[in-house]
């Protein structure tokens, strides 16, 4: 067993990026969408042989149990290489869970299969009537025996196509407050009763699905931690995805794509593009000095409280207008679906625009971001 | 429904015929069902919208035209924009017949127009060649006088309704200065690729190759071709602002009623006084865009000409393409997840908007246009 925090950074981070630059398809480089399962599946594979699928999985699990400084160069350097969004639900989100509040025969039940690659899991959190108000979700299950026999509907589910397994968050009780009435359940999508169905974004691909739960019938074994404590659960796993979401690679693709079509098309005589693009370049530096700081408070070991919001939405909305002004400076192929020929370069002028949209809904919508910052940063009136 | 035209009974009914077309005419399905086949002119529609006269609206009624003006044109463009029709109505109607009525070509205006009006004929008109590129003399296409004829070449992008399009309107240089000539469709030399656009229609790229046109084929000499190009650019242009407005009008009408039903946290998301700010805040932004196409319509129908004309269109352009965009992406952030489907209307506004604010010169071509024009002598003002 290689102990990588023993490693320099310099170091560690070299290994990494030889191993990525030689193994990661090129095909699937900065991909302006999520990865479907049969795309990235040898990726996963090859990741999982080398031992660096779970960066930061504790090393009895199968995990490279990375300090957090290390962490941030493993997600430095996959962003460096342009390495896709896999179905990866079971690494950041389960698998993190069943690890701190789960049960031994959960984990050998649970965690072999995610590093084997042979459970792939989606998150059913989201209903029809409870995004932004998660805590009214209304999915029952219900105890008969030794089982929870589930009703209800999940929706948004990314991925839900593709995967094994969901882990939802059900009612358990109706009678208690609405947070306090929630679990966290594992469910085998092959279960009878579940019926998954893709739903077309708008961008054209099926990203995310409508999951349905007929009488599904899961042992009671698979609620993780006590019954009742799913929200706690739930909203004890937000760390490094709140980070990751604020992370300036994003919006610098956009930033890249600009340049590369201000070349083309010769803007850089035009002052007022430039002006532009410069006040858009220095909020994305800025945004770059904003993560340094959470990034240094990770790595120092210290909790995020809820003024990492702001990160979150500094990111997406910077990522917004950088899609924006891709499509200005295009003029008349602003409108223009794919890959468009630019000198001898070719940008695809829409794609930011519409992967930049969700950001500011999802993991917490920017409006719901503000109200925290309002409330629990600034310490305002409710 | 239309408040930009002064208030007429005749205005309203003019709108309320639209209003009742569209209706009838389920036009938002069938914009889907257009879109998957990669078609955007449904003939029997066309024939249609000749019937009820508006392909004529602004042709002289001794042409068997309706004879009436910018006002009209825009007050049935926007309705069209409203229920998503995709037919190319501005680009023939408005563009390609105010180019032939302004032209000096009599015997060929007697031919072709009843031809139009009756959706018979549909022409396109083929006229720019670099994106950014609004001055109609800045063209490199070339007509050479050849045996009793014309020979063209040349290379013309972003042409709208160039899909069902039997006949471009080309404009070249000619004997120092610009003419314009009708080239058929299938005319030996000329070569038709097309790019799909962001809402499913496409944008037409017509090349020419030693093209032979005949004498008559010449719809505009030198003395009036620019002059009539630039007028027939305005107006359309205007128009265009109208289909955005009606764009950005109906997309408003979803958001705030989403907002009125759309519960979370035990109450409509419309009284959550974040949201209430940014709908006031986008609703001015669509009154701006009627205030300013107003005063356009009605000016350009009152004569108003050369630079000061220019320059209103230019602010009406601008604004309205601005104020869409701006619109349709706050109005996908307002639905939720539900904004990023394909199966949710707002997209498909957002599509549009993204189209119509591309073509003919975006809002920071406009921006660019009127700051020359006012720095001109004389400039911007009426
Ligand atoms: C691409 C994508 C992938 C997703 N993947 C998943 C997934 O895998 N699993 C999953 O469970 N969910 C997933 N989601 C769902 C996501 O978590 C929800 O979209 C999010 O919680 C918002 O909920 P909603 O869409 O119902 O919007 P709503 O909550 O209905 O919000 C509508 C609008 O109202 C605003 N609003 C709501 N409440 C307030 C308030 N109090 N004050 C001010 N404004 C407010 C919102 O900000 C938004 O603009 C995904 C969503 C997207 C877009």
């Amino acid at each position: 067993m290689i102990d990588y925090n023993a490693l320099t950074d310099d170091a560690f981070r070299a290994g990494l990026r030889v191993f990525f630059e030689a193994n990661y398809p090129r095909h699937l480089r900065f991909l302006p969408r999520r990865m479907r399962w049969h795309e990235c599946r040898d990726w996963y594979l090859a990741l999982s042989k080398k031992g660096w699928l779970a960066p930061h999985w504790p090393p009895e699990h199968g995990g490279m149990g990375l300090t957090p400084g290390k962490l941030i160069i493993y997600f430095e350097e996959t962003e460096r290489a342009g390495i896709g969004r896999m179905p990866d639900q079971g690494l950041t989100m389960v698998g993190p869970t069943i690890i701190r509040f789960g049960n031994d025969a959960q984990r050998r039940k649970f965690l072999p299969p995610i590093i084997a690659g042979e459970h792939v899991w989606c998150q059913g959190y989201s209903e029809p009537n409870a995004g932004s108000d998660l805590a009214s979700l209304q999915t029952s299950a219900v105890l008969e025996g030794d089982e929870f026999v589930i009703n209800g509907s999940k929706i948004w589910t990314s991925m839900a196509h593709d995967a094994t397994h969901i882990y939802v968050l059900v009612r358990t009780d109706r009678q208690a407050k609405k947070q306090e009435g929630i679990s966290f359940v594992l469910v085998d999508m092959k279960t009878p009763g579940i019926t998954v169905r893709p739903i077309r974004n708008i961008a054209g691909h099926e990203e995310f699905c409508q999951v349905f739960f007929d009488n599904v019938r899961t042992p009671r074994a698979n609620l993780v931690g006590e019954l009742n404590a799913g929200w706690t659960i739930a909203k004890g796993l937000l760390g490094f995805e709140r980070l990751n979401i604020g992370s300036p690679r994003r919006p610098l693709q956009a930033l890249e794509q600009i340049e590369v079509l201000a070349r083309a098309r010769q803007l850089g005589d035009n002052p007022a593009f430039v002006e532009r693009l410069t006040e858009l370049k220095l909020d994305l530096a800025d945004l770059g000095s904003l993560y340094a700081r959470y990034v240094d408070k990770v790595r120092r070991g210290e909790a995020l409280g809820p003024d990492v919001s702001m990160l979150k939405i500094w990111a997406t909305e910077t990522y917004q207008r950088l899609s924006e002004l891709l499509i200005e400076a295009a003029g008349e192929y602003g409108a223009f679906e794919g890959e468009i020929p630019v000198g001898d370069a070719s940008v695809d002028i829409l794609s930011p625009f519409y992967t930049s949209r969700p950001g500011t809904i999802y993991g917490g919508s920017n409006e719901i971001q503000r109200n925290i910052l309002a409330k629990y940063v600034l310490k305002l009136p409710g | 429904m239309t408040n930009f035209a002064h208030p007429s009974e005749h205005a309203a009914l003019l709108a309320e015929s639209v209003a009742d077309f569209v209706r009838r005419g389920t036009t938002v399905a069938r914009a889907r069902t257009l879109r998957e086949a990669g078609a955007e002119c449904d003939r029997a529609q066309w024939r249609g919208l000749a019937q009820l006269g508006w392909l004529g609206v602004l042709v002289p009624e001794r042409f068997g035209g309706m004879g009436l003006g910018i006002t009209e044109a825009a007050i049935v463009a926007e309705g069209l924009a409203r229920g998503l029709v995709p037919e190319p109505f501005t680009a023939t109607a408005v563009l390609a017949v105010s180019i032939l009525v302004g032209a000096d070509n009599e015997a060929f205006m007697a031919e072709k127009l009843p031809q139009i009006v009756t959706g018979k004929l549909l022409p396109a008109v083929a006229w720019q060649e670099r994106a950014g590129e609004l001055d109609p003399g800045a063209t490199d296409a070339v007509a050479v006088a050849f045996e009793g004829g014309f020979r063209l070449n040349g290379v013309k992008h972003f042409i709208a309704g160039a899909v069902d399009a039997d006949a471009f309107l080309v404009s070249a240089r000619h004997a120092g200065d610009l003419a314009l000539f009708w080239v058929p469709r299938d005319s030996a030399g000329a070569r038709l690729t097309q790019q799909r656009l962001a809402d499913g229609r496409s944008s037409g790229t017509l090349g020419l190759t030693d093209v032979m046109v005949a004498r008559e084929g010449m719809i505009a000499s030198p003395a009036v071709a620019r002059a009539a190009l630039a007028q027939a650019l305005d107006r359309a242009a205007v128009v265009v602002g109208a289909e955005l407005v009606g764009v950005m009008g109906r997309a408003l009408e979803l958001s705030l009623d989403y907002m009125r039903t759309r519960v979370q946290f035990g109450k409509p998301i419309g009284s959550f006084q974040a949201l209430q700010h940014r709908a006031v805040d986008l609703y001015l932004q669509q009154e701006l865009a009627t205030a300013v196409l107003a005063e356009a319509v009605h000016a350009l129908d009152g004569g108003l000409d050369g630079a000061p004309r220019a320059a209103l269109a230019s602010r009406t352009k601008a604004r309205a393409s601005e104020a869409a965009l701006r619109i349709t992406r706050e109005a996908i952030q307002l639905h939720g997840a539900i904004g990023f489907t394909d199966d949710c209307d707002v997209g498909l506004y957002t599509k549009r908007a993204l189209v119509l604010s591309a073509w003919l010169g975006n809002a920071t071509a406009h921006r660019r246009r009127y700051a020359r024009i006012a720095a001109q002598p004389g400039g911007a003002h009426d």
